[in-house]
């Protein structure tokens, strides 16, 4: 499910998956700005059929964060 | 085509288009909210049809600012068309929330003031630039803090927006380089719920959710393949399981499903919406693998047929193969491939026409014929920037056609058939009633077109208004009825010793019947009258004028370098059975 994810990041920032990690945020991954934000919460959030709160979306950093509340989700991510 | 895809789709899409492209088209596109991602779904669905498109999307909020300002970036970039939408939130502000928390007579104030703040961006953009202004009107709102009493209230919330709405309409009607997009009913087809994603207006301001983006682009799409000229002018049937249910030839006249109960009533919905298109000047033909005999009779004496044979510009029932049969409705009825939808329920039958004839527009149909009527709805390629009487009675006048072609055969020799026609040519001059036709024919016209040079309306207004320019037009009439304007062209007075034919066209509807020497043998007429010794005029060829690539030489032009020149010393020949009246 890792895989998914990271699918999903890295299609919509335009990157090879190997650039992203745990750690990947807006600070260092430079396609990632305010509108490829809105476009990978709509993306995650059609692709693992849930919705995020207001406060999830603003909370969120980085690409652990995101596991986090997909967790919260009930979404479990494997590896 | 109604399964839209994402705006992710859009996005992605964007980065690996190939570079095949016919036509372009400068697009700008400026909002009182954020449109990201607009820019590259106009992008991929413009080179879907082979248009390169280049866009520009103004600064957020910023669209006063952009149209006052001469020197603004909008206005460097030269757009063909401008769209500017906006939103009912931004036009109201706070009154959104609190309309009543003025009065009734400022609300009327209000909306009056917002109606001409919006008739003055009009009017200096359409001043300034050249390009089409596409403006859209606005959503009216469903919330009220009156609940059930709204639609009660003095000037109410919805009234105020339904009232600015009409104002726009009326002022815009009268307008030529400017059009209003329904957003408002955008918003109704797709539902305000949708369309509005509390958590994206929040976060970024986006009015409209991210994945309507596509859906909006592809409503916008039309005045695009207006503004080029690409909308499509005839859709090809197929029979059994598109115009009505089963297979004649084996479930018989009585057996097929055509009638006021479901399924059969599909069918009849399907028919009425194609009979709505044919009456605005859509073609219809049919390319069919039936027996004839068979087809005929359910055509002719069907009950529960909508579609009459005298609907049907073309027909085509036979067992040749379909991509045949299209090529021969296209020779038929004169205009290229690329002006046809083909609608088949065989998915086999449509990849082969895909395949063969990719310039045919093949509509993916659903299996479900309930559905068949809403694919129409959804498509935009008949869109037209203007409707004029011709297209209004274009069905009539192919069924004319028709009696044409059968004297044609019946006639031994083409002299004979052209003495019988009785054919009568009226020029007539460039004004409000024959302009729209004018600049129609002239975005249209590939076959008989001496230069294919494409105008558009606003260039016509002006050239009918330079003294150093002759615009005219004729309208051909025969024995059989009238064909409306079918002939264009366009006379730029060089010196006064010379004339150039700038644009000489002829519709595909009056070719073959020497009209084109009638009418330029007018032109002759007119240059000699004004003392001119020679007229020049150019041949520039395309993929699809050769139909006039002999006409200068066979009218006495002379090779000039580039040119071609007649001088008029010389006589003239025009053809004796054809009759000319000047209005």
């Amino acid at each position: 499910m890792s895989k998914k994810l990271y699918d999903i990041i890295a299609r919509v920032m335009d990157i090879p998956i190997s650039e992203i990690n745990d750690n990947s945020s807006p600070e260092t991954i430079s396609s990632w700005d305010s509108f490829n934000s809105y476009i990978l919460l709509d993306e995650l959030e059609a692709e693992f059929k849930t919705e995020f709160t207001i406060d999830e979306v603003t909370e969120t950093k980085n690409v652990s964060d995101i596991k986090k509340y997909l967790k919260v989700h009930g979404i479990i991510l494997d590896d | 085509m109604s399964v839209e895809e994402k705006l992710s789709y859009y996005l992605t899409k964007n980065k690996t288009l190939e570079n095949d492209f016919e036509k372009s088209i400068r697009i700008s596109i400026l909002s009182s909210f954020t449109l990201n991602g607009i820019e590259e779904t106009f992008k991929v669905k413009c080179a879907e049809k082979k248009i390169k498109c280049i866009t520009y999307l103004g600064s957020y909020n910023q669209y006063n600012q952009e149209i006052l300002n001469t020197e603004s970036k909008l206005y460097q970039f030269n757009p063909d068309v401008t769209f500017l939408i906006l939103d009912t939130r931004s036009l109201l502000g706070d009154l959104w929330y609190f309309p009543y928390s003025i009065d009734v007579k400022q609300r009327k104030d209000f909306i009056e003031k917002k109606f001409e703040e919006i008739k003055n961006l009009i009017k200096i953009f359409t001043k300034k630039s050249k390009s089409k202004l596409v403006i859209s009107n606005f959503n009216i709102p469903t919330k009220s803090n009156y609940g059930i009493f709204e639609t009660k209230s003095d000037f109410g919330l919805q009234k105020m927006i339904s009232k600015l709405n009409e104002n726009l309409q009326d002022f815009i009607a009268d307008l030529d380089s400017t059009y209003l997009f329904d957003l408002n009913g955008f918003v109704t087809r797709y539902g305000e719920n949708n369309i509005f994603d509390s958590k994206q207006f929040l976060f970024g301001d986006i009015k409209i959710a991210l994945d309507f983006i596509p859906h909006l682009v592809h409503d916008l799409m039309g005045y695009v393949i207006a503004t080029l000229g690409l909308s499509k002018r005839c859709i090809v049937l197929d029979l059994d399981n598109t115009l009505w249910g089963g297979v004649v030839g084996e479930d018989g006249f009585d057996g097929i499903k055509l009638g006021s109960t479901p399924s059969g009533n599909a069918f009849v919905e399907f028919q009425k919406h194609l009979l709505g298109l044919h009456s605005r000047g859509i073609l219809i033909a049919i390319n069919s693998k039936n027996n004839l005999d068979d087809a005929l009779e359910v055509i002719e004496k069907h009950p529960n047929m909508i579609l009459k044979k005298k609907h049907f510009a073309c027909m085509r029932i036979n067992w040749n193969d379909k991509v045949s049969n299209m090529k021969e409705i296209s020779a038929d009825l004169n205009f290229g491939l690329e002006n046809f939808v083909f609608i088949d329920d065989d998915p086999i039958n449509r990849e082969f026409m895909k395949s063969r004839l990719p310039q045919v527009l093949t509509v993916e149909l659903p299996k479900d014929p309930s559905k068949y009527a809403k694919v129409l709805e959804e498509m935009n390629d008949f869109n037209v920037l203007k409707i004029t009487d011709e297209d209004t009675k274009r069905g009539l006048m192919y069924s004319q056609q028709k009696e044409r072609k059968e004297l044609e055969k019946s006639s031994s020799n083409l002299q004979d058939f052209l003495k019988n026609m009785e054919l009568k040519v009226i020029i007539k001059k460039a004004d409000s009633f024959t302009i729209p036709r004018i600049s129609q024919l002239i975005l249209k016209t590939n076959q008989f077109n001496l230069t294919t040079k494409r105008y558009q309306l606003e260039d016509i207004q002006r050239f009918s208004q330079d003294d150093n320019m002759i615009i005219g037009c004729a309208q051909v009439e025969d024995k059989f009825g009238d064909n409306g304007i079918t002939g264009v062209f366009i006379v730029q007075k060089n010196s006064t010793k010379e004339w150039v034919l700038d644009t000489f066209l002829l519709s595909c509807r009056v070719m073959g019947r020497e009209v084109e020497k009638s009418l330029l043998g007018y032109i002759v007429k007119k240059a000699k009258e004004h003392g001119i010794e020679k007229i020049k005029a150019k041949f520039i060829p395309t993929q699809k004028n050769k139909p006039v690539e002999d006409f200068l030489p066979q009218c006495g032009f002379k090779k000039d370098n580039d040119d071609w020149t007649i001088s008029l010393n010389e006589t003239f020949h025009i053809p004796d059975f054809i009759k000319i009246e000047e209005e």
